[in-house]
């Protein structure tokens, strides 16, 4: 028997050599080229939020609910609605250094993630503002960058940096996306897969314009939803030990191809609500209501297909 | 070495040759969903001339014309369905909604008609029933009408009893449109006919029995085309041999041409709802964002291009051979709003004006200053918030003796209130000379707005250029300054020439009204900098404020003032423009008005500013 641990040897390195391969290959996919077939993502129902409202609301004596405001509308920056017809606000100028903000994820702990917009003019300061990732904590209340993206170089030809955020519940980590690279004629786009604790990459990738992110759990697994940037899709990512597998499944078009899907609500019961904007990777200000349009689409099990119901 | 050893050997040689493989082995090897197949052949977008005129002739069109002019002058607001497109019933039913007030409600705006176009009248379909209607239907002839009111965007849909001659019901449906009459299809098959682009592409004139239309009522439906607000239809060329169709993009609202695309037949291609919006940033940004453009012309050479934020510039001019300029451009436009009460103003908040951050300065006398800077540029993938608009256009000049290269730039909502119209304008004489216009088209935000366009213009007389004012004698500036150019005076206030021949230069006229194209003056300041690439040769983001009349934002290249002394220099002329929304003295507007067909025209006022360049050995 000892003759052939030479043998069991070779095959043990090979297979510690090949996982550490195998697994460094995947830190940084390149995303395939979105598909256009129509996917089956399995059934799905309303989604558990680990969400948790901010802890120094309590301390503030702020009632539940509370909205936030991100349309920068009337504040800049982030500012909490609270009481009655959400006529109160909770607005420091703090929380106005970072300028403007997109969209935004919030964990269990009830910290709230951002990730920024640049928003109608140009500021020296804008593109720089474009490349990081901020942090309200739950219990302090402060707005901070929770991480910088060196590599992220938003300019006068792309003014957009990182632009859409999620939060996974289940492995507490952060999905995000840029799209600083991306011109007229290439998709360049990254997803990153982040670790807000270590403020680790875990994952990246690269190739797609992504618009906005939802995550949700279905009888045939977990996917990430992904509404592009560059078209009028909807996306599947299936997500396999936490990590994105790079093919994405095209669930569904848009009926006018200028529309862009701005945000996915999962509304359970098989069914997404998604608000779409004619996004041009510019500055004309979107927020018309003649510019939005909101969609209930739904997943018909019999006719194995996505119904889509202008709203 | 035995036996096991050597077998251990081979396969850790083999084990690391195939982890080797699989390292450098592409990811996206095997993604067998990948389709090329659906990969159109690339689709060609056409952008028409935009002369309304060559549709005017059309007989159809005329008529059509003529026909609402008439209707309009005898007090009604809807245009009948014609008799072929009648039977006796619907011709009974057309009549009763003529004079239905519920029908008609909303075909009057401030007194003045507007135009509507009668649809279709056809029998009930039960989905468009109420229950009440059904009722009645089931033992009755009932028929549904279609109306489309032109200036609203909106559809209104009538039940009519025909047995007993009544309105059941009166529907509307605000930015929808219906399907079109007979008569529209058949003016949007004769301007698709007449258009000079589509008998260029399809290389012969076109029959009408070239025509499709198969997709018109349905998938043109809620085609945007230009806007929103315009009904759209798509008449279709198709060449089965080439497994492609041309599509004549038609604005039944403008009655033109507003577009055409080539386009695959297969159905991933298949241009479902086109809009003229996309098709033209599409086609702006593919040849002229996207790379340089050259324009032979009269002995002069001009590379052009468009840009994220700064407009149109040319670069590389020449004139027979002699370089001229190196850049220029209209790096940016500040809107500023003048008011009273200034003792009051709350700037502790942003304010965000029709999507734009207003910028508030305090003035003198309890005035305050409000605005903001609006940059021109590519429609996708810029900073711009007024988008290029069609491509940059050659035109001749209206005194013959030259041409001009000119892009148009709007806010999307143009002509409303707070939304913009600019042109960028370069004159090329055949004398040398050359002009650098902005044209400003409003409408703005109110009639007390001071536009001040920031031009930069970077002469290639060589690498060491002299510049001088003129006050009785020419005075070199030694180092860099401004000063507000004197209104009147001398006509060639101002001469950059080159320091090694005197001969080689410009004269530098500002516009003191003398070019006959009604503008009030350029009441400009003038910069002379020092070249420095950082300074505008690249796309400049921001310049300053908006809204501080005393800073036109070229001031902080001024610090510290450095000597010009054999230099390579770049001018900054800033025009500063007053507009006027005065009945009768309009200047830098625009206004909607309905006119004698019941349709929206838009009128402007445009005014027009910037300095021209003479070469020295004209004034001899």
């Amino acid at each position: 028997m000892k003759r052939y641990l030479p043998i069991f040897t070779v095959f043990a390195i090979l297979l510690a050599v090949g996982l550490y391969v195998i697994d460094k290959k995947n830190q940084t996919i390149p995303a395939q080229k979105m598909t256009r077939v129509s996917g089956d993502i399995g059934e799905f129902g309303r989604q558990h939020s680990c969400a948790r409202p901010p802890q120094f609301l309590s301390r503030m004596h702020i009632p539940q609910p509370v909205m936030i405001d991100l349309s920068q509308k009337r504040f800049k920056g982030i500012a909490l609605l609270y009481g009655k017809g959400f006529k109160k606000v909770l607005h420091p100028k703090q929380w106005e250094q970072y300028a403007h903000f997109g969209t935004y994820a919030v964990d269990e702990k009830g910290n709230v993630y951002l990730v920024p917009i640049p928003f109608i003019s140009i500021h020296p300061d804008t593109f720089n503002l474009q490349k990081n990732i901020y942090k309200l904590d739950s219990k302090s209340g402060k707005l901070s960058v929770l991480m910088h993206f060196e590599g992220i170089v938003p300019s006068s030809k792309n003014p957009y940096g990182l632009n859409t955020i999620a939060y996974d519940c289940d492995s507490r980590t952060l999905w995000a996306a840029a799209i600083d690279k991306s011109d007229y004629s290439t998709q360049q786009g990254v997803i990153y897969h982040i670790d807000p604790k270590s403020r680790k990459i875990l994952q990246k990738i690269k190739g797609v314009d992504v618009l906005s992110m939802a995550l949700v759990r279905t009888s045939l697994g977990k996917f990430l939803l992904v509404g592009s940037a560059r078209d009028n899709g909807l996306y599947a990512y299936p997500l396999k030990k936490d990590r994105l597998l790079p093919k994405p499944v095209r669930l569904l078009t848009l009926p006018d191809p200028n529309e862009h899907i701005r945000k996915i609500k999962i509304k359970g019961n098989n069914t997404l609500e998604l608000q779409s904007i004619p996004f041009t990777y510019a500055l004309i200000a979107r927020s018309d209501r003649k510019d939005r349009m909101y969609y209930r689409v739904t997943w018909n099990r019999e006719k194995k297909q996505w119904e889509t119901e202008k709203m | 070495m035995n036996k096991e050893t050597k077998i251990s050997l081979v396969v850790l040689a083999v084990g690391l040759t195939a982890i080797a493989i699989y390292w450098f082995l592409p990811q996206n090897m095997g993604s067998a969903q990948t389709s090329t197949r659906h990969s159109a052949k690339e689709e060609k977008i056409i952008l028409p001339q935009y002369d309304r005129q060559v549709y005017r002739d059309i007989p159809q069109v005329q008529q059509y014309i003529s026909d609402l002019e008439k209707m309009i002058r005898q007090g009604q607001a809807v245009l009948p369905l014609q008799s072929s497109e009648l039977n006796s019933d619907t011709r009974k039913v057309q009549a009763l909604l003529l004079h239905n007030a519920s029908f008609l409600q909303d075909t009057k705006e401030g007194g003045k008609l507007l135009h509507n176009d009668m649809m279709r009248i056809l029998p009930a379909i039960a989905s468009s029933l109420d229950e009440k209607s059904q009722k009645i239907c089931s033992s009755h002839t009932c028929y549904q009408a279609e109306k489309y009111n032109f200036v609203t965007n909106a559809t209104t849909r009538a039940i009519v009893d025909a047995d007993d001659m009544k309105v059941l019901a009166v529907e509307r449906y605000p930015n929808t449109q219906p399907d079109i009459s007979l008569r529209l299809k058949h003016i949007a098959e004769a301007i698709a006919l007449h258009a000079p682009e589509v008998a260029r592409e399809l290389g012969h004139t076109p029959a009408k029995k070239d025509i499709t239309m198969a997709n018109v009522r349905g998938t043109m439906k809620e085609s945007p085309c230009e806007n929103t607000d315009h009904l759209c239809v798509a008449p279709t060329f198709a060449d089965h041999q080439k497994e492609q169709a041309l599509w004549a993009v038609v604005d039944l609202t403008e009655l033109k041409l507003a577009a055409a695309k080539w386009a695959g037949l297969g159905k991933t291609t298949t241009p479902a709802c086109i809009s003229e919006r996309s098709l033209q940033n599409r086609y702006i940004m593919k040849h002229f964002c996207q790379k340089n453009s050259v324009l032979e012309k009269n002995g002069w050479k001009i590379t052009y291009r468009l840009t994220g934020s700064d407009g149109l510039e040319i670069r590389y001019v020449t004139f027979k051979g002699r370089p001229v300029l190196h850049s220029a451009k209209i790096v940016d436009w500040h809107v500023s709003y003048q008011q009273k009460g200034g003792e009051k103003l709350d700037t502790s908040t942003e304010t965000y004006i029709e999507g734009r951050r207003v910028e508030f300065v305090k003035g003198e006398d309890g005035n305050y200053l409000f605005g903001y800077n609006d940059a021109m540029g590519c429609p996708l993938f810029s900073t711009s918030v007024v988008l290029a608009f069609n491509g940059p256009q050659v035109r001749a000049l209206k005194s013959g003796d030259g041409f001009m290269l000119t892009q148009d730039f709007r806010n999307p909502k143009w002509p409303m209130a707070c939304n913009y119209r600019y042109e960028n304008r370069f004159e090329f004489y055949n004398d040398g000379s050359f002009r650098v216009v902005g044209v400003n088209k409003g409408r703005g935000c109110g009639d007390n707005a001071i536009y001040r366009p920031v031009m930069r213009i970077d002469m290639a007389l060589g690498d060491q250029e002299d510049f001088y004012s003129y006050d009785g004698n020419w005075k070199r500036w030694d180092s860099e300054q401004s000063e507000r150019v004197p209104d009147g005076g001398e006509r060639f206030a101002y001469k950059v020439v080159a320091d090694s021949d005197r001969q080689k230069g410009y004269y530098i006229e500002p516009n003191h009204r003398q070019f006959h194209d009604n503008s009030r003056g350029d009441h400009a300041t003038l910069f002379v900098t020092k070249f420095k690439p950082q300074e505008g040769d690249k796309d400049l983001l921001t310049l300053g404020s908006c809204c501080d009349l005393n800073n036109d934002g070229v001031e902080q290249y001024l610090k510290p003032p450095e000597s010009l002394k054999s230099s390579h220099l770049v001018l900054w002329y800033v025009p500063r423009i007053r507009n006027d929304a005065r009945p009768g003295h309009e200047y830098c507007w625009a206004d909607t008005v309905i006119g004698d067909d019941g349709n929206l025209h838009v009128q402007v006022w445009p005014c027009t500013v910037g300095p021209k360049f003479v070469p020295l050995e004209r004034k001899k």
